[in-house]
């Protein structure tokens, strides 16, 4: 018997150092977002919010951390992800005015034909926008704000500080609607947060232009004790 | 152990394109390196400035040690008897408590 003719062909979507990378933002980011409320808000005693300020360094040096070594470790996913977000053309628009759909599905109960998308659709390439630029200045002004207000000037020190406070406000909401999203998409909730793979056909159903363009088949060559999969194109 | 059939094709980086990303990634990292410098620098010269305008009033100071200052010794004389009495400690020096609030 055929074991493959068993199950549905799948797909790698997500690699090791992504799934981990993207830990590294659930432990460090995520926290860091919600402590930035509190601390902004001032909600609780003295002590919670200092709590919350202790806590909110201790995400933020995951969260660098993490960025640091999926920049060394994953060079080349850093490079599809920025080009991946760059690409935009006038489906994402169409994309966007529709917004891909969801609304239609969400709140009417019924499916609407959209722009087909490559493995990030438009909404995804607005968050990794967003992220990737406001991130890093997160990053950066955080350190700058934790270490170096001795040495900074005042002026770069307050506008660090706005820009810290506001971005960080907005990143944060992004990430409660990308965790609302990300669950509703369960295929890809399952790939992030497993083993990174999902069925061909869910990823032909939301990512159309990645299946046919970027992927490629494999030739299975690996231990039983490792995930390394050598691929082989078939052209 | 992940069972899949299809993988992404691998990226690849040309070589200019890599010597693009480094450049940018080196011109912005050598920026800001230089400019938190220049400003460091700029604000370090007035203190500067300062400390070696104190080190020249001490030179042309009649009294240059506290010790010696005829305030002071009047202030020891008539009223905390002498340095480390038991009231100049009371009223010159503090207690610590843990004062760190970082929210």
């Amino acid at each position: 018997m055929n074991h493959q003719g068993e199950r549905e062909p799948r797909v790698l979507k997500h690699r090791l150092s992504s799934r981990l990378f993207h830990w590294g933002l659930v432990l460090g980011f995520l926290p860091a977002a919600i402590t930035g409320f509190i601390i902004w808000l001032k909600q609780g005693s003295d002590d919670f919010v200092n709590l919350a300020m202790q806590i909110h360094i201790i995400g933020a040096a995951i969260f660098t951390v993490s960025a640091i070594l999926y920049s060394f470790f994953s060079v080349d996913r850093i490079v599809a992800f920025i080009r991946q977000i760059s690409d935009w053309s006038h489906s994402d628009l169409k994309w966007m005015m529709v917004g891909g759909g969801y609304a239609h599905k969400m709140i009417l109960n019924k499916e609407i034909s959209v722009p087909p998308m490559c493995k990030l659709n438009s909404g995804q390439k607005s968050m990794g926008v967003l992220m990737f630029h406001g991130g890093i200045f997160l990053l950066f002004s955080g350190w700058i704000l934790y270490a170096f207000i001795p040495l900074a000037p005042k002026v770069l020190v307050y506008w660090f500080a706005f820009g810290h406070l506001w971005i960080g406000l907005f990143l944060g909401l992004c990430t409660f609607a990308h965790i609302l999203l990300g669950i509703y998409n369960w295929s890809d909730f399952k790939a992030m947060f497993g083993d990174g793979t999902m069925t061909l056909e869910e990823a032909s159903h939301h990512n159309p232009l990645w299946v046919e363009n970027k992927i490629e088949p494999v030739k299975k060559e690996c231990d039983s004790d490792s995930e390394v999969i050598t691929a082989c194109s078939t052209n | 152990m992940a069972h899949y059939d299809y993988v992404e094709k691998a990226v690849n980086v040309s070589r200019r394109e890599f010597l693009q990303i480094i450049g940018v990634a080196g011109a912005v990292m050598w920026t800001g390196v230089y400019v938190a410098t220049d400003l460091v620098q700029d604000r370090t010269k007035y203190i500067k400035m300062r400390a070696q305008g104190i080190y020249k009033d001490d030179l042309k100071a009649k009294v240059r040690q506290s010790h010696n200052n005829p305030a002071l010794n009047e202030m020891y004389n008539k009223f905390a008897q002498k340095p480390l009495s038991p009231l100049a400690e009371e009223l010159f020096h503090t207690r610590y408590v843990d004062r760190t609030k970082l929210g």
